[in-house]
């Protein structure tokens, strides 16, 4: 399971998501037999993250380096 | 409010999370609706998704008054 993916559509949630900003997906069995991703949105208080339609989102593998830059950013603010 | 979910009950258990400073994405709800005092939300609803199935659900919106609610998000589905 790809870890990040790009906003294509933020219809509804202008202010959440920004379109062509890559977003941490975390495992959420229940939400994706629904076609929903679990994503760590702008509001970064909420780590746990909130259900989007998969839909509004393509998976992207993104290199190592990449991915802990994101992470870190996540973290640390 | 957006395509991702229905809404198709009243929202019960109402709740403000956070105000003022607290609401940490209070830049982007200013540009994209305006400038207003808002409101983190959070309450429980039945939803309708968008693969047809309905669920109780946590949900999470932000609000200031004269502008209304905006960006309503499924925090967790319940049952």
């Amino acid at each position: 399971m790809s870890q990040f993916v790009i906003c294509i559509n933020n219809q509804g949630n202008q202010a959440s998501l920004i379109v062509g900003k890559v977003y941490r997906r975390l495992p959420d069995s229940q939400a994706e037999a629904h076609q929903m991703f679990r994503i760590v949105d702008e509001d970064k208080s909420e780590p746990e993250g909130y259900l989007y339609p998969a839909s509004m989102f393509v998976p992207v593998e993104l290199p190592e380096e990449v991915q802990r830059v994101l992470m870190a950013a996540e973290s640390g603010g | 409010m957006g395509q991702s979910f229905r809404i198709i009950s009243d929202i019960r258990n109402i709740e403000t999370i956070a105000s003022g400073r607290g609401v940490h994405i209070r830049k982007y709800l200013e540009r994209y609706y305006g400038r207003g005092r808002w409101r983190k939300m959070k309450g429980v609803a039945t939803v309708e998704l968008a693969d047809g199935t309905f669920w109780e659900a946590e949900i999470h919106w932000y609000e200031a008054h004269g502008i209304g609610r905006r960006d309503f998000k499924i925090k967790r589905l319940i049952r």
